[in-house]
């Protein structure tokens, strides 16, 4: 193995286990319900999960030519209609990929 | 550790507290998005020149898919290496916004005595997916936690050893496989926002959406992750309306 190649992964496997870690310790609990503080961090959730939902779609979307509205479509509307009925984040995400999966087969037919 | 380590609550068992197990089930849509993913960086890691023993190390070690991907691009056009550590070590920031987060929606009772360990799997999805199972209902447990952490993590090393033992061309034959599997991240984010959103966050999914796509378009894809997780967060302290992390 390359030493440089590990001292790359060393170094910054380092760091992203002190910007996971870290910031697990502090104390956040004694901030006053309605803070801006409090609002930020209750807003992180939803905004980085959104954020990264948007983000692997987009690769997804960049050619609408093809049969990208089809299986995108099918894929989310699977993930939405199985969702609602089973408010299970498993078995909906599964449905999605089976969904996608079989969008593009038939598309590609 | 303690009994109140273990479940995270000062009041003794605690059924809603997730166990290893339940953290283990609740990874199998990280597991499954994982594999094909790590597949394709072991696949890619063999193309730039590296060998199966390194590219599972960078995977293992780094343990950062967006940031994995683009050491290949930097290792492949022999950037300096201060130049590839600094890089690389920009894209793993927006971590730094998981742990508070997660910690306070976690309560005031919830321990944190291994953090250390479990804090190191807190990857996108992880982090996504504990927090929408503290918005359904469960209680915070760092057992759990460990569950959900290790079950991504393997799934990760696992899909980069296949990869990069495989070589290129090992789905080719099977496209809509490929095709459905590339969909299971877009559809795990999908179905945890749907577990974590309120009306009242609405405003702060539509900032964020919108500066994702804007600098994405507009510079790149690690500053479009930045842009969207701090523009929708700053919408959520405007946002007077959204709820203030009540657990």
């Amino acid at each position: 193995m390359r030493i440089e190649v590990l001292a790359l992964a060393c170094i910054v496997g380092a760091c992203n286990w002190a910007f996971r870690y870290f910031p697990t310790r502090a104390n956040l609990h004694e901030l006053p319900p309605g803070s801006p503080v409090t609002r930020f961090l209750a807003a992180t959730g939803p905004a980085a999960i959104g954020t990264l939902f948007v983000a692997s779609v987009l690769p997804l979307v960049k050619d609408l030519s093809g049969p990208a509205p089809l299986t995108l479509g099918a894929g989310v509307g699977a993930v939405l209609l199985v969702h609602a009925m089973t408010r299970s984040v498993v078995i909906a995400t599964l449905a999605g990929a089976v969904a996608y999966g079989g969008a593009f087969w038939l598309a590609a037919a | 550790m303690t009994a109140q380590d273990a479940i995270g609550c000062p009041d003794g068992p605690d059924p809603q507290a997730g166990t290893l197990l339940n953290g283990f089930w609740a990874s199998l849509p990280i597991v499954l998005g994982y594999v094909p993913i790590a597949f394709a960086f072991g696949v890619a890691a063999r193309g730039v020149g590296l060998t199966l023993a390194e590219a599972v190390a960078l995977s293992l070690i780094l343990y950062s898919g967006g940031a994995q991907f683009v050491a290949l691009a930097l290792i492949g056009s022999g950037a300096p290496f201060l130049v590839s550590a600094f890089t690389l070590i920009a894209m793993g920031l927006r971590h730094v916004l998981y742990g508070p987060a997660l910690m306070r929606r976690a309560g005031p009772g919830a321990a944190r005595r291994h953090a250390w360990a479990w804090a190191w799997g807190l990857t996108d999805e992880v982090f996504g997916t504990a927090l929408g199972a503290l918005a359904r209902g469960r209680r915070f447990s760092e057992p759990f936690m460990f569950g959900l952490g290790l079950g991504a993590y393997l799934a990760w090393g696992t899909g980069t050893a296949m990869g990069a033992y495989a070589g290129s061309g090992a789905l080719a034959a099977w496209p809509a496989v490929e095709a459905g599997l590339g969909f299971m991240l877009p559809a795990l984010f999908l179905a945890l926002l749907l577990s974590v959103l309120s009306r009242a966050q609405l405003p702060v999914l539509a900032v964020a959406a919108a500066a994702t796509v804007a600098v994405t378009l507009a510079w790149s894809g690690t500053a479009g992750l930045l842009a969207g997780m701090i523009a929708g967060a700053v919408a959520g302290v405007l946002n007077r309306r959204g709820d203030s992390g009540a657990h």
